[in-house]
C-alpha cells in the first residue's frame, strides 16, 4: 500500500512538472468540443438547388418561393432548362434541380396529378436522401393549402380523411447533430486519455530504463499497475469534467440527468481502455508503438460505436461485431444520460456489458504484464 | 552445493533466445564481500547473465542461487536482497534528487523516517546536500552514477549488481566510483560488475572472461596475467579473445 503511495505520489510530481499534461487536460476538450461539435455534422441546411420551371404559372412560382423560404435549401435561382441544370449539377453549383413540368398549373386544376421531377447529386448519400425529405415535405405542405384553396367542398374535404403528419423530435427537439455528437466526444476524450496517457506513461520508463530497475525492486506487479493507472484516471476525471463544462459553455448543451450515474459508468468505462493502454505497452517497446497500437484499435472502436455512423445503417455482421465494442455501450449510456436523463436502472445492461469487458481487459492486461523483461 | 556459503552460484546455466546462445553453460561461485569482475566483448553475455541473476529473465536450462534463492522459485526474494543497476540510467531525470532517492526508498519498502534519515546520510555522503533540490538531469553523469548506485542499495542490500556502471564516466569520477565499490565490499557485500575498462578489471578480486556465451577464464587478475604472461589485464583480455578468433 505504502509503495503505491509513494508510486503516485511520483507520477503527480512527472505530470505538474511536464507543462503539456496541463494543456491537455484543459485546452484539449475545448479545442475538440468545439472543432468537432461544429465540424461533425450530419444536419442538412442550406442545399443549394435551382429550380427549371417550364410552366411560368402562378403556382409554379409558388413552389420556388416555398423552396426559397426554408432554411433547409438555399435557392439559387431558375434555370432555363434541364441541360442548364445538370451544368449547374456538374460544375457543383446546385445539389437539387426541381423540374417543374409545362402546363403544371392547369393539370393541377384539371385534377390530373402533374410530376414535378427531383434531380439530386447523389455523391453524399445521406443528405440527399434528407434533402429529398425535406422537399417532399415542402411538396406536400404545397399540395394541402391549395387544395384547401381549391374550392373544393370542405366537408367533402374532410371526408378524404386526409393524413396529417404531426412530428414532434423529443430529446432534441430542433433535432440538432451537435446534441448528438458532443457527448460522443467527450466519450471519445475519455477513452483517447485514458488509453494513450497509460500505455505511453509505462513505455516511457521502458525507454528511459527505470521500469527495468522498478522490476528489480520488491514492489509488487500489481501496485506497479495501481500506482500507473491511478493518476491516468485523476486526469481522465479532471478532463472528463472540463469536456462536461465546455460542453455546457459552447453549446448550452448541459448533462440532464445525473452526474454521478454517469461518474460510475464512465469509471467502469475506463476499465476497458486502462486495460488496452497496459496491453499496448507490454507488446510496445517505444511510445511509438505504444501509439500506434492504441491508436489502431481506437479507430475501430470509434467508427463502429455509433458516435457519427448509426450502427443500425450497418450490415448484420458488422453490427453483430459492434457488440464486442465497449465503446458502443457507453456511446449509449452517455448520450441517454444527456439528452433524456435516463436513470441508472434502465442503463443497467449497458453498465453490467461494460463491467464485463473491464474486468476481462484489467484480468488480461494484468496477466501480460510481467515483472521480467520478455 | 550448500546455499549459504556463496552470495551468488550458478551451475550450467544457459539462456538461448530462439536458436541464440547467449549464455552457454555458464558455471561460477561468488562468495561473500568478493568484487566478482565479468569480462567480455559487447554480446557476450553479460548482461543477460546478470539479468537471469536479478531475476529478470528466466534461464533456458541450468540452475542459479542468489543469497542462496533458486532464481526459477525466488526471484521476488531475491529482489529484496539484491541492489542492481543497470547500463541504463535509473533515475527520474524530472524529478529532483531528493525525491528520487525518497521514492525507491519508498519503493523498497522503507518507512517515512527510514526514509528520511537515509536521505540524509545519502546527500551528505556523496556531498550534494547543495543540489539536492536540483533536478537530476542538471547532475554531470559522474554524480548521477553514483547517486544511482546509492538508491539502488537504500534497502542494505547484501548483494549488489553493477552492469557496466561507469561506461561514459570521465576517469576521475571512475576512480571516485570505485572507490565506493571498495568501501561496500570491506562492509561485506558481494558486488557484482562487468565492465569494458581493462584498469577497473585489476580492481576486481577475481574476474571471468567471457566470450560468446562461455566463460573463458576465471580467475583473479595476478593469476590471469602470470598465466597469460602479460603485464596487463588489457594484454590479457586481448590474448583471450585473439585465441577465441584462431579457434
Amino acid at each position: 500500500m505504502q509503495r503505491i503511495l509513494y508510486l503516485i505520489q511520483k507520477e503527480f510530481r512527472q505530470i505538474l512538472r511536464e507543462k503539456m499534461y496541463l494543456g491537455l487536460i484543459f485546452g484539449m476538450p475545448f479545442v475538440q468540443i468545439v472543432v468537432l461539435g461544429l465540424a461533425i455534422t450530419t444536419d442538412v441546411k442550406n442545399v443549394p438547388m435551382a429550380i427549371v420551371d417550364y410552366d411560368h404559372s402562378m403556382m409554379s412560382r409558388r413552389m420556388a418561393r416555398a423552396f426559397g423560404e426554408t432554411e433547409s435549401f438555399n435557392y439559387k435561382g431558375h434555370a432555363a432548362s434541364s441541360a442548364a441544370a445538370r451544368q449547374g449539377m456538374d460544375e457543383g453549383r446546385i445539389q437539387l434541380a426541381l423540374v417543374i413540368p409545362q402546363h403544371f398549373e392547369r393539370d393541377l386544376k384539371r385534377g390530373r396529378t402533374p410530376t414535378v421531377q427531383a434531380i439530386l447529386d447523389g455523391v453524399d448519400g445521406n443528405s440527399a436522401g434528407v434533402a429529398l425529405a425535406y422537399a417532399n415535405q415542402i411538396a406536400l405542405k404545397l399540395q394541402r393549402d391549395w387544395l384547401l384553396q381549391s374550392g373544393a367542398d370542405p366537408r367533402a374535404l374532410q371526408d378524404m380523411h386526409l393524413v396529417q403528419l404531426e412530428t414532434r423530435m423529443w430529446y432534441n427537439p430542433s433535432l440538432q447533430s451537435v446534441n448528438n455528437i458532443v457527448p460522443g466526444i467527450i466519450a471519445v476524450l475519455l477513452m483517447a486519455v485514458t488509453a494513450f496517457l497509460t500505455g505511453m506513461a509505462i513505455v516511457r520508463e521502458k525507454e528511459i530504463g527505470t521500469l527495468e530497475q522498478l522490476m528489480v525492486t520488491p514492489i509488487r506487479k500489481g501496485e506497479l499497475i495501481i500506482g500507473k493507472v491511478v493518476p491516468m484516471l485523476v486526469i481522465a476525471f479532471l478532463l472528463f469534467n472540463v469536456g462536461i463544462l465546455a460542453a455546457g459553455l459552447i453549446f448550452n448543451l448541459w448533462l440532464k440527468g445525473n452526474l454521478f450515474t454517469l461518474y460510475l459508468l464512465a469509471m467502469i468505462f475506463s476499465m476497458s481502455t486502462l486495460g488496452l493502454g497496459i496491453l499496448a505497452s507490454t507488446v510496445a517497446r517505444t511510445q511509438q508503438q505504444a501509439m500506434f497500437i492504441a491508436w489502431f484499435f481506437m479507430v475501430f472502436a470509434m467508427l463502429l460505436s455509433g458516435f457519427f455512423i448509426p450502427i443500425e445503417n450497418m450490415p448484420d455482421f458488422i453490427q453483430a461485431i459492434t457488440y464486442l465494442n465497449p465503446v458502443r455501450y457507453f456511446m449509449v449510456i452517455i448520450r441517454e444520460i444527456y439528452l433524456k436523463g435516463t436513470g441508472l436502472m434502465l442503463l443497467i445492461k449497458e453498465g453490467l456489458a461494460l463491467l464485463a469487458f473491464g474486468l476481462i481487459m484489467i484480468i488480461t492486461a494484468s496477466m501480460r504484464f510481467q515483472k521480467r523483461i520478455s | 552445493m550448500t546455499s549459504n556459503t556463496f552470495s551468488v552460484e550458478t551451475e550450467n546455466l544457459t539462456r538461448k533466445f530462439g536458436s541464440f546462445t547467449a549464455v552457454d553453460s555458464v558455471t561460477f561461485r561468488v562468495k561473500p564481500g568478493e568484487i566478482f569482475g565479468f569480462l567480455g566483448a559487447n554480446g557476450a553475455g553479460k548482461t543477460t547473465t546478470i539479468r537471469m541473476l536479478c531475476g529478470l529473465l528466466l534461464p533456458t536450462t541450468g540452475d542459479a542461487r542468489v543469497a542462496g534463492l533458486n532464481v526459477y522459485t525466488d526471484s521476488e526474494g531475491i529482489k529484496q536482497r539484491i541492489g542492481y543497476m543497470s547500463q541504463k540510467f535509473s533515475l527520474y531525470e524530472d524529478l529532483t534528487v531528493r525525491e528520487n532517492v525518497q521514492f525507491y526508498g519508498g519503493v523498497y519498502g522503507l518507512n517515512r523516517r527510514a526514509i528520511k534519515t537515509r536521505t540524509e546520510e545519502l546527500l551528505t555522503y556523496l556531498q550534494l546536500q547543495d543540489k539536492a533540490d536540483a533536478l537530476t538531469r542538471e547532475l554531470p553523469l559522474g554524480w548521477k552514477q553514483k547517486m544511482a548506485l546509492s538508491s539502488a542499495m537504500l534497502h542494505d542490500p547484501p548483494i549488489i549488481f553493477l552492469d557496466e556502471p561507469t561506461s561514459g564516466v570521465d576517469p576521475a569520477s571512475r576512480r571516485d566510483f570505485w572507490l565506493l565499490i571498495y568501501q561496500l565490499a570491506a562492509e561485506g557485500k558481494t558486488v557484482f560488475v562487468t565492465t569494458h575498462f581493462m584498469d577497473e578489471a585489476e580492481y576486481c578480486h577475481r574476474l571471468s572472461i567471457m566470450r560468446d556465451g562461455k566463460i573463458v577464464e576465471l580467475d583473479s587478475p595476478e593469476a590471469l596475467k602470470q598465466q597469460y604472461n602479460a603485464v596487463s589485464m588489457q594484454d590479457v583480455f586481448l590474448k583471450v579473445v585473439d585465441r577465441g578468433a584462431h579457434e
